[in-house]
């Protein structure tokens, strides 16, 4: 027996004004400072019901910890909002997650948000989240990322009753996205996509999501990232992006989001950048278990990036996107790894990737791992 | 063959945990203690309890039990029916997974075991390799 758990999507251009046809009284809006200042927030607020009232929570970093998060709980709670709206990248809709469960529950400890506690949600509201990036995938996984105050470490969080009961995926919120985002994110959803598709709970459905959102992100990012306004280009991605969440939401990761993490959490380096320089590298350590799963990847990809193996396809992908593909093009000297190598790899060996990857991997393995990712493959 | 759940089974799992690299690798910073739970069901009629004592990638005890107040306190319980543990020894079931689908139930912080799901796993793949017997 098993799940595939989706929150009702809706995607394509104005489906933003899907929020007219809800009945929202007391809307709770997530987002962070630039989408507060910029024209992006107003977007959300003309789609609102007139008479709705709203409360927003605008200082969402990029790598929030608990107090962060929480610091307004107690106005939230006398606010008591019917609708809770994750709006903008990663750390907004998972901050929604936390605060849409810790208003719920006023008595839950947070680290309580894992698979193997039934936690009762959806007695007060409702969760929405809008991704404002392509490639998170937040949208549509039951899973929340927290930064650990004064620790190099993120805590996984991860629970079906998170996942959002919308999910609103607007083209028109991602046209202005800046390249160096769009890229990254986008490589985030490709090992999104992999990973959940060779996963050892990889199963028919989430292999359906993986394959598709493979293609579309592949066939169109190159569009993209030299006509960032093409609509349909950024639908596609857009589309397969969260498609490439619900693979790995229901199949959960591998490998290359155990050493992204880890290394995202000493170095303070955006998430798709870390999980993609590693993922070549963890494709050649997984390939002899999954070999016909990788060689099915491989003929999707358009054949202009295509190589004989899959991990060179991706690198010639990525390079071509311009992502780093070593932890030493990254920024990080020999001697900065060197020092915190033994960190790293503890670190990575607690993460759930490791568990649900197709090839059981050892400590040993994962500091390999690690050091052939320093420098690039030449 | 061992009969499971029994003394013997249990001494045989705590020898086989103890000469398991990969576990010893995983499990080399856990510390605490935990009890696997049998209930009864249709095929095994009194509620069964396996106490282990878990350190730093060793078992330094393992104790067997039909009454729970005959062993020490744990800081986990994995709690299950006779016939899922059965299933999850003959490796049909996934440790984790058999918690997700309401096969199993686990007790205890949850936070700190999310964080060793690799030891986890080795535990179950080493009641696999016990020549257990139903």
């Amino acid at each position: 027996m098993w799940f595939f758990r989706s929150p009702e999507i809706i995607f394509g251009e104005d489906s933003l004004s899907f929020l007219k046809d809800l009945r929202i009284n007391r809307c709770l809006v997530i987002t962070d400072n630039f989408l507060l200042k910029s024209g992006l927030l107003d977007k959300l607020f003309r789609n609102l019901p007139e008479s709705s009232k709203r409360m927003v929570i605008g200082d969402i970093s990029p790598e929030p910890t608990f107090r962060e998060m929480t610091g307004r709980i107690e106005e939230i709670r006398k606010f008591n909002p019917d609708y809770v709206i994750g709006f903008g990248g990663g750390s907004s809709m998972d901050t929604s997650k936390i605060l849409f469960a810790l208003n719920e529950r006023p008595d839950l400890d947070v680290y309580d948000i894992t698979p193997l506690v039934p936690l009762g949600l959806r007695k007060k509201s409702r969760l929405i989240a809008i991704p404002t990036t392509s490639g998170t995938g937040s949208e549509c996984s039951w899973a929340a990322v927290l930064s650990e105050e004064g620790e190099k470490r993120k805590s996984e969080l991860a629970s079906p009753e998170i996942l959002p009961d919308y999910a609103i995926l607007d083209p028109d919120l991602v046209v202005s996205l800046p390249k160096e985002q769009t890229k990254n994110t986008a490589a985030d959803a490709l090992t999104h996509a992999i990973e959940g598709y060779v996963s050892s709970w990889n199963n028919p459905f989430s292999d359906a999501m993986s394959e598709k959102a493979i293609d579309l992100i592949s066939s169109n990012i190159e569009t993209v990232l030299k006509d960032p306004e093409n609509i349909d280009a950024r639908n596609s991605v857009h589309i397969g992006a969260s498609m490439a969440g619900l693979s790995f939401s229901n199949s959960q990761i591998g490998l290359a989001h155990a050493l992204g993490h880890s290394l995202g959490a000493y170095f303070k380096l955006a998430h798709g950048k870390t999980v993609a320089l590693f993922l070549p590298n963890v494709i050649d350590f997984n390939y002899n278990v999954s070999a016909q799963k990788f060689e099915k990847l491989n003929s999707i990809v358009p054949e202009r990036y295509r190589k004989k193996k899959f991990s060179d396809t991706l690198r010639g992908l990525f390079r071509s996107m311009g992502v780093e593909g070593s932890i030493e093009e990254c920024g990080i000297t020999r001697k900065e790894f060197e020092q915190n190598l033994d960190g790293l790899v503890s670190l990575a060996s607690e993460s759930t990737g490791c568990l649900t990857n197709p090839r059981e991997s050892s400590t040993s393995d994962i500091r390999e791992l690690f050091r052939n990712s320093y420098a690039r493959l030449r | 063959m061992a009969k499971f759940p029994s003394d013997e089974w249990v001494k045989e799992y705590m020898d086989k945990l103890n000469s398991n690299a990969d576990y010893q690798d995983a499990g080399s910073k856990w510390e605490g203690a935990i009890t696997f739970v049998i209930l009864k069901d249709d095929t095994f009629k009194d509620d069964a309890y396996i106490y282990l004592d878990l350190y730093h990638g060793k078992c330094r005890e393992a104790r067997f039990s039909n009454s729970l107040t005959d062993l020490p306190k744990s800081e986990f319980k994995y709690i299950g029916s006779y016939g899922n543990w059965r299933r999850l020894i003959d490796g049909e079931i996934d440790p984790i997974k058999g918690i997700l689908t309401g096969k199993f139930k686990l007790e205890g912080a949850m936070m700190k075991i999310m964080r060793y799901t690799r030891a986890a796993k080795e535990m179950v793949n080493t009641a696999s390799k016990v020549q257990s017997e139903f």
